[in-house]
This record gives C-alpha cells, sequence and structure tokens, in this order.
C-alpha cells in the first residue's frame, strides 16, 4: 500500500458522504438537460453520421453500406460547394447590413427613448411575421409582370433598372438576401437596445460635460461598452446564415438553375426530393462540420472584443 | 387509520382509471382506418370527406380519420411517415417513379388479388388508368382522380383580335409567337419556379419528333435507349428557339405557379397562352369565371419530320392514385375504403366538378369534359409525366436540366449527356 492510497483510505467516511451530499444537487440539476442534450443532439447528430456512409432511400430496408463513397462525392458536388459560397455571401452581406443598420437604429430609438415606443413596435413587426407570409408576400413584389417595384421603375423611367428579380440566376440569391436582412434586423436592434438599457447614463453626461460631440460619445464611448453585444451579433448572423433555409425555399427554391441554392435547401432536396437520404446526411453532416468550423473562427477572431456579461 | 386512507387513495386511482379509460374502451370496438390525400380545395376534399362518410356508415366497426394535406407539403410528410414505419393505411400518389420506391422498399400492398376477387369492381376501370401504378404485372393503386391532358390554353378573344389561327405546327406556331410579340403580348405564360411546368414543353417536343419509344427506352435502358437520342437534343433546342424567340413572358424561371402567377398574366390579357394540365379549367372558373367564357384550349402542334403522332397526349389516367401500405392492420377495410372513395357516387361528384375518373361509360353534358375525354380516347398514346415516371433521382435531374434549358445557360447537348450520365450511374 502505498503512501497515497493510504490516505485517500484514511479520509474519514463521513467527508466523503458530505461531499458527495454536496455535488447531489449539481448532478439533480445537469441530468435533465443533459438528457435532452442526449437525446435531442448527440443522438440525431451520431445517427446522421451513421447514415451519412449508407446509400439508402430512406424507405423499409435495403439500405447499403458504402463506406465513405458519399463523402468523396460530396467533395466533388460542384452544387454543394456552389451551395456553400452561397452561403457564405449570404452570411456577409448580413453582417455588413443587419448589424450596422440594427445599431444605427438602436441608437437613435434609445436616444429618443419616450417617444419612440411606438416605432420600438413597428421596427419589431417583420420579426414576427412568418416567414412562408412573407416570402409569399415579397414574391409578388418583386413579380416582374405585375409587382410594384418593376412598376415604379417604368413609370419613373428608369427602365434599365427593370430585372426579373427572382428569375435571373445572378440577381435571385441577392433579392432574397434583401429580404433576409429586412427581417432580421428587427432582431439585432433589440440586442442592442437590452445592451444599451445598462449603459450608465453618468458615462454620457460626464463625457458632455467634458465636451464631447455626441458622435465621440458612440464611437469612444457606447461602441466599446456594446464591444461584446456586437460580437454576440456577428456571430449569431454567421452561424443562422450558414444554417438559413426558410425564405430561400418559399422565395426561390434554391433556383432559378441553383443559384440560390443553400446547403440547407440542397440537403432537402436530397432527401425528400432525391429520395437519397444517405447522401443527405453526409450533406447535413458536413453542414454541421462547416458550420462548427466557421463558428469556431468567428469566436477566435473576435475573441479580443469578449466582456464579461 | 393509515391503511384507511391508503385503501380510499387506492379507491380514488383505480375510480380515475377507469374514468380515463372508458372512452378508449368504447372506442376499441371501432378500429381507426387513416387516410392521407392531396386534395385541400374544399370541392375535391368534401368529396372524399362524403365517401369516407358513406365507408363509416356501411363498415360499423371501423372510423376512417381523413387528412386533407398540402401537395408539397405532402410529399414531404409521407416519405416522414414512411420512414418512421407509421404511414397512413391508404394513401394517394401520381403512381409512377416515387410510389414504385414504396413499392420496391415492400411497402406496399399488392392490390391484384383484391381486383381479381372483385372483378366487376376492376372492369369498371379503363385498363390504361393501372398503367403507371403496375409494376413487374402486379398493381398498387387505384386511378381516383381526374383523366388529365396537357393541353394549350388560349385567350379566344386575343386569338380573334389578331386574327390567328390555332397552331397545328411547329411553323404555325412560330408565326403565332411572332405575331403575340409584335403586339406587346407575350406569346406563352410559363411559371417554371415549379420546374415540371417547363418539363411539358420538352416531354411533348421529345414526343412529337422521335415518338414514345425514344423515352421508354431510355428510361428503361434498353438496348439502343439513351438520353443523348437526337429526339432529346433537337427537344432542347427547339425549347431554346422559343425562348430566344420571346416566346414566354418575363422572368419565366422565376414564376410560381402555385401562388397563380402564370394565370395571373392571362386573366390579365399580358399573355395568350399556357400549356398545362386540363385540370387547370376548374382552377380558372373558380378563381375566374369571367375569364373562363373566354378560354379555349388546342393540342400541342406536330414537329415537322417528326416521328411521333400528333394525336399523342402527355398526361395521366387517373392523375391520383390510391394505394394500401403493408404497415396497414386492416387492408381488407382499407380496400372497401378506397372502393366507397372510387364508387359511382364519388365518380358523378367528380364529373360535376370537371374532373374525370377513368371509369367507363361516364357520360356529361359538359363540352369541356367530352373533348377532354375524346382527346385522350383518340391518343394514339399516353406519356406520363417524365417527372412522375423516372425514379425521384432521375426527376430531379431532368427538371433541373430542363429549367437550365429555359434559362439558356445550358446547351441541349449538355443537357442531354448530364441526363445520361445520371441515368447510368443510376443503372449500375
Amino acid at each position: 500500500m502505498t503512501f497515497e492510497d493510504a490516505q485517500l483510505t484514511a479520509v474519514p467516511h463521513a467527508e466523503r458522504f458530505a461531499s458527495l451530499k454536496a455535488a447531489m444537487p449539481i448532478v439533480v440539476f445537469l441530468v435533465p438537460a443533459v438528457l435532452f442534450l442526449v437525446v435531442f443532439l448527440l443522438y440525431p447528430l451520431i445517427s446522421s453520421f451513421q447514415l451519412s456512409l449508407l446509400d439508402w432511400n430512406g424507405l423499409g430496408t435495403g439500405e447499403r453500406f458504402v463506406g465513405l463513397d458519399n463523402w468523396v462525392r460530396l467533395a466533388q458536388d460542384k452544387l454543394f460547394w456552389g451551395a456553400l459560397r452561397n452561403n457564405l455571401a449570404l452570411a456577409f452581406f448580413s453582417v455588413l447590413f443587419q448589424i450596422p443598420i440594427a445599431l444605427l437604429l438602436a441608437v437613435v430609438l434609445d436616444e429618443a427613448s419616450k417617444g419612440s415606443r411606438i416605432l420600438k413596435i413597428l421596427y419589431f413587426l417583420p420579426l414576427l411575421m412568418s416567414s412562408v407570409a412573407l416570402g409569399v408576400v415579397f414574391k409578388n413584389i418583386y413579380d416582374p409582370n405585375f409587382g410594384p417595384i418593376n412598376a415604379f421603375l417604368s413609370a419613373v423611367h428608369l427602365d434599365a433598372l427593370v430585372h426579373d428579380w427572382l428569375g435571373d440566376p445572378r440577381l435571385a440569391l441577392g433579392s432574397v438576401i434583401v429580404v433576409i436582412c429586412w427581417q432580421n434586423i428587427p432582431f439585432y436592434m433589440v440586442l442592442f437596445l437590452a445592451g444599451l438599457s445598462s449603459f450608465p447614463s453618468e458615462l454620457g453626461e460626464a463625457a458632455r460635460l467634458d465636451g464631447a460631440s455626441e458622435s465621440t460619445i458612440f464611437w469612444r464611448i457606447k461602441l466599446p461598452f456594446l464591444q461584446g453585444t456586437v460580437r454576440t451579433a456577428i456571430t449569431l448572423a454567421i452561424v443562422g446564415s450558414m444554417r438559413y433555409f426558410d425564405l430561400i425555399f418559399i422565395m426561390t427554391d434554391g433556383g432559378p438553375e441553383g443559384s440560390s441554392e443553400l446547403m440547407a435547401t440542397y440537403m432537402f432536396r436530397t432527401v425528400f426530393s432525391s429520395f437519397q437520404l444517405g447522401y443527405g446526411s453526409t450533406v447535413a453532416s458536413a453542414m454541421f462540420l462547416i458550420v462548427i468550423l466557421v463558428a469556431a473562427i468567428t469566436m477566435r477572431l473576435t475573441r479580443r472584443y469578449e466582456t464579461e456579461v | 387509520m393509515q391503511s384507511a386512507s391508503v385503501s380510499k387513495i387506492c379507491a380514488l386511482i383505480g375510480g380515475l382509471t377507469v374514468l380515463a379509460l372508458s372512452p378508449s374502451a368504447a372506442q376499441a370496438q371501432s378500429k381507426t382506418i387513416t387516410e392521407w390525400d392531396l386534395q385541400t380545395n374544399p370541392g375535391p376534399a368534401k368529396i372524399l370527406d362524403d365517401a369516407g362518410a358513406r365507408f363509416d356508415k356501411a363498415n360499423p366497426g371501423f372510423k376512417v380519420e381523413q387528412s386533407h394535406i398540402m401537395n408539397d407539403a405532402y410529399k414531404t410528410k409521407l416519405k416522414i411517415a414512411f420512414g418512421a414505419n407509421q404511414p397512413p393505411c391508404v394513401f394517394s400518389s401520381w403512381g409512377g417513379g416515387p410510389l414504385k420506391e414504396y413499392v420496391k422498399a415492400g411497402q406496399v400492398v399488392d392490390l391484384s388479388s383484391y381486383l381479381a376477387k372483385d372483378a366487376a369492381y376492376r372492369d369498371r376501370f379503363a385498363t390504361a388508368g393501372f398503367s403507371t401504378v403496375t409494376f413487374d404485372g402486379k398493381v398498387y393503386g387505384i386511378p381516383a382522380e381526374n383523366t388529365v391532358a396537357a393541353v394549350v390554353f388560349y385567350n379566344k378573344e386575343i386569338f380573334a383580335k389578331e386574327k390567328l389561327e390555332t397552331p397545328k405546327t411547329w411553323d404555325d406556331l412560330l408565326n403565332v409567337v411572332k405575331v403575340l410579340k409584335a403586339k406587346g403580348i407575350a406569346p406563352f405564360s410559363l411559371a417554371n419556379k415549379n420546374k415540371w411546368t417547363g418539363s411539358m414543353y420538352y416531354v411533348y417536343l421529345v414526343d412529337r419528333i422521335g415518338g414514345p419509344g425514344v423515352f421508354a427506352k431510355a428510361a428503361a435502358r434498353a438496348p439502343g435507349g439513351s438520353f443523348t437520342d437526337p429526339a432529346f437534343i433537337e427537344a432542347g433546342k427547339r425549347i431554346q428557339e422559343l425562348v430566344k424567340a420571346g416566346a414566354f413572358a418575363e422572368g419565366y424561371n422565376g414564376l410560381d405557379y402555385d401562388v397563380g402567377a402564370s394565370r395571373r398574366l392571362l386573366y390579365s390579357g399580358k399573355a395568350a397562352m399556357e400549356l398545362i394540365g386540363t385540370w387547370e379549367a376548374s382552377t380558372i372558373l373558380g378563381e375566374n369565371p369571367e375569364f373562363y367564357k373566354k378560354l379555349d384550349f388546342f393540342q400541342f402542334p406536330s414537329v415537322p419530320g417528326g416521328k411521333g403522332s400528333p394525336t399523342t397526349v402527355l398526361g395521366t389516367i387517373g392523375d391520383n392514385f390510391f394505394s394500401i401500405s403493408s404497415a396497414c392492420k386492416e387492408p381488407d377495410a382499407a380496400f372497401k375504403l378506397i372502393q366507397s372513395l372510387t364508387d359511382d357516387i364519388s365518380a358523378q361528384a367528380r364529373l360535376d366538378d370537371k374532373r374525370i375518373i377513368p371509369v367507363k361509360g361516364l357520360k356529361t353534358s359538359d363540352p369541356f369534359l367530352n373533348r377532354v375525354m375524346k382527346l385522350v380516347a383518340d391518343a394514339s398514346s399516353v406519356q406520363f409525366w417524365y417527372d412522375q415516371e423516372l425514379s425521384p433521382n432521375l426527376a430531379q435531374v431532368h427538371l433541373n436540366t430542363t429549367q437550365a434549358l429555359f434559362g439558356l445557360s445550358i446547351t441541349p447537348e449538355a443537357a442531354a449527356q448530364q441526363m445520361e450520365d445520371a441515368a447510368k450511374a443510376e443503372a449500375k
């Protein structure tokens, strides 16, 4: 018996029991969360990886184990890489437009504080609308023959700007991205408003006494104060864009000619239209890895803006 | 004292259990037959509901639970239900490739023996009605909803005003396109976001150019059959010829059929024609009865030098087919339900709703329906939709390449080659 062992056994029985007792609440409180995570996150994740090794239409038996064939096919699948590129474009434009506009709205609304309650509700509305309804409305707005956009452009003799917004492969993705941004800006606006509500007003007052202009207060005090929130917003925008599905599915269905296809819509099509559950799971698993990777890179690059909440 | 309260609690729990169980105990005697279909419009859905109610009445002990589900959501929902081993007892499909996937997986009941037992019921149907649900000589579905042919609907008023005749040949058609285009009217309205809409042009052209055998051989991978057959390439060229002649209304590849984008163009007079299934007539009658008066149709024109008969029709005899899933515990009752859904009362109700179940000897005074029935009866053959005939995977390749043909972003040769490559890969 070594010295350590002897010490371990020497721990009085009651003391060990006490430490176990102290751990009990921790375990009890964690179990439900861990259980849900395992059932609804870990298990589907692992089984999706398993499915990605099969050639299977998802019906009955008849699945065939094909090893990494699906992954090799994915690596050579131009449609998938095109979809990934579209996801990255969506992420880029989401960050470029949604965050600054949301920040601007939040700061202005915060300044106007009392009189702005109605505006706050109004600006928040797009987020509350169902994506399906929104998609159908914008499909009609973009309609090249009856939509108000082209009608307006023709009326003011800007016929050069009249376009086939959703039917032209060069424009379809951009047209939908505009709607996606419009729908999501309110979310980040609320996030920033919440951040600004904890901004100590005496900081602003002190700065004003020292003769700081409003723009100095914004750039030098408010923005640094919000940096943690901005970081969160950027991460959310990027991760959300990488997994995006609904408005694209409703407005263009990935078309025309796959020009607005995203990873998620491609996965859906592969599983439910082409009946390739195995390959669809490969797309889903690859999507998961890519989202994790992109999220990790984002977190790493923005680490210096991390703030204690 | 304690034992008394314990027994009280036990009695209470027991009582509650009896209370909770009693309604289901009563229900346990009536078995549920689930039925899924995609008739969400109130008219067609009511016909099915009424038939379900008749079945309930005639078969005490059974209770039908019907769900009418939206078209695209239906396909997804059905697939998930089968994948999760909880399919409905009776379900409808379009037959063809997708149904074959379910059959191959052993998920669908072979109805041949039921039909053999009830020959009178079987012989009520036109034989052609079973062609898209028959695999290896076994029948897996009952034609239930409609007989559909794809035809070119047109606005009589516009044609009269521009002194146009309905085109019989491809050159006539190009001339119609030219005249309409010069007047600032879009010749064809096409909502090709959905892809199957544009596919109809391709199918008709292949058939008119190469005859019905070309596609059948290529799809079955028969000797000499190939998707690179000149007929497929020529069909692609003719489509692009139409596109370049400006035959389609602005934005066609982005317009959504499901929200009525193509019909809106017809109603407003901005477009003059639409190639679509004959179901469109009842849709238009429901949406715009005024416009219905201006509506007429003609058959897809012939192509010079083509081997196909100009009477061949693209369409389906049956349109929706009811099948029984293997997981169904009461297949006999399920078959009786299908019989109710397709009985004479249902057939007549559908006829009144301008839809034709492929049942022999149907009589109607409606001139439109009579013309459709004659069109199909006179057809030298009926070509089923490619996207439903092919396997789901090949169907996607067909739809995508055809949309790209319309978008002029792929050559007819490349489109044909992509199809052939995919078909070869799948045949392996």
